[in-house]
């Protein structure tokens, strides 16, 4: 299901000003997930933040699980 | 108001070319993205660049995430450095250094630096920011497809994710290439070139996972010093400080077992 239209998608024709518009507004919104974000999205650490998680969860019974993420 | 990535990066580089935009950031400035939350950086392999990043960071409050000190002994083993602050908005702001990036030969990186006049908001080349996203997360291979777009099509043909892109270019450029999803393209077979494609998409991500793994081993014992200390939770130069001294005991500047190709 395609949520914009091709104007809104043709992000080549932006100006910089507008790019950075639409990237602003996107960045505000995107706040909203903080709490749910990967520990770690690159790097070298990012398997190892979830697993340390992991080792502590499964110590704790009642602790929720985290799934590695793939 | 400006991406504040871009705005970091142009600060980094103030005084001298000392980080080059990468990953999500990077594909949003080429413009075939707009989604990316976090920064990533090349930073140039020097202790000047170093202090000069955590300088900037530090003059935005930033703290260290639980990550490898930003230090040029533990960055040339391909180890990864991470931060994060709150901007004047209150919205988080992380940042990710590495100064060798996994896949990227290390002449390309050198490229970076040492051009004749370079803007302040460098970022690394689409060839290169094409193997960064070589990773093991399936997510990130979709946007290759746009990024080869992006380079000429003998280069394209080579690098694509995109099967209609590998069909459409392989008589033309591809002749001579070993690629299976071109070789494929080139007897006509649509649904072998989709499989090729997937298969080596599997490829790099489970050696990207093994090369992860190495690290997570390496690291255990740091980690959980760096723990204990709170290192989060204080001013950078002072984290940076006592993350430098355990890792002097504890963080192996080489990991074994990380092939060439993968430190580079």
């Amino acid at each position: 299901m395609q949520m914009l239209s091709e104007d809104d998608l043709n992000l080549r024709e932006m100006t910089r000003e507008e790019l950075d518009a639409a990237w602003d507004l996107w960045f505000d919104l995107a706040q909203s997930t903080n709490d749910a974000d990967p520990l770690y999205e690159h790097g070298v650490f990012a398997q190892t933040i979830v697993s340390a998680v992991q080792r502590v969860a499964r110590a704790i019974p009642d602790a929720p699980q985290i799934a590695p993420r793939r | 108001m400006a991406n504040v990535y871009f705005e970091l990066t142009e600060a980094f580089n103030a005084e001298e070319p000392t980080v080059a935009l990468a990953s999500g950031q990077a594909a949003v400035f080429y413009r075939v993205a707009i989604m990316s939350k976090d920064g990533d950086w090349v930073v140039r392999e020097s202790p000047e660049g170093c202090a000069r990043v955590l300088a900037v960071l530090a003059s935005h409050g930033a703290r260290y995430r639980l990550s490898s000190p930003l230090d040029v002994r533990w960055l040339s083993g391909g180890w990864s450095s991470h931060f994060e602050f709150f901007d004047e908005r209150r919205r988080r702001v992380r940042c990710d250094f590495v100064s060798r990036p996994p896949r990227v030969p290390t002449a390309s990186i050198d490229a970076l630096f040492n051009r004749h006049a370079p803007p302040a908001l460098i970022t690394v080349d689409v060839e290169s920011l094409i193997w960064m996203k070589h990773t093991q997360r399936a997510k990130d291979y979709p946007i290759i497809g746009p990024l080869a777009a992006l380079l000429p099509p003998e280069r394209e043909v080579l690098l694509t994710t995109d099967p209609d892109r590998v069909l459409a270019l392989a008589v033309t450029h591809g002749a001579r290439a070993t690629r299976p999803a071109v070789r494929a393209a080139l007897s006509g077979d649509r649904r072998a070139v989709v499989l090729a494609l997937a298969g080596e998409a599997d490829d790099y991500q489970q050696r990207d996972r093994r090369r992860v793994e190495h690290y997570e081993t390496a690291a255990a014992r740091y980690l959980e010093v760096c723990r204990a200390m709170h290192v989060v939770d204080l001013p950078i130069h002072e984290a940076h400080a006592r993350m430098c001294e355990a890792a002097e005991q504890y963080l192996p500047t080489r990991v074994t077992g990380i092939s060439d190709a993968d430190a580079e």
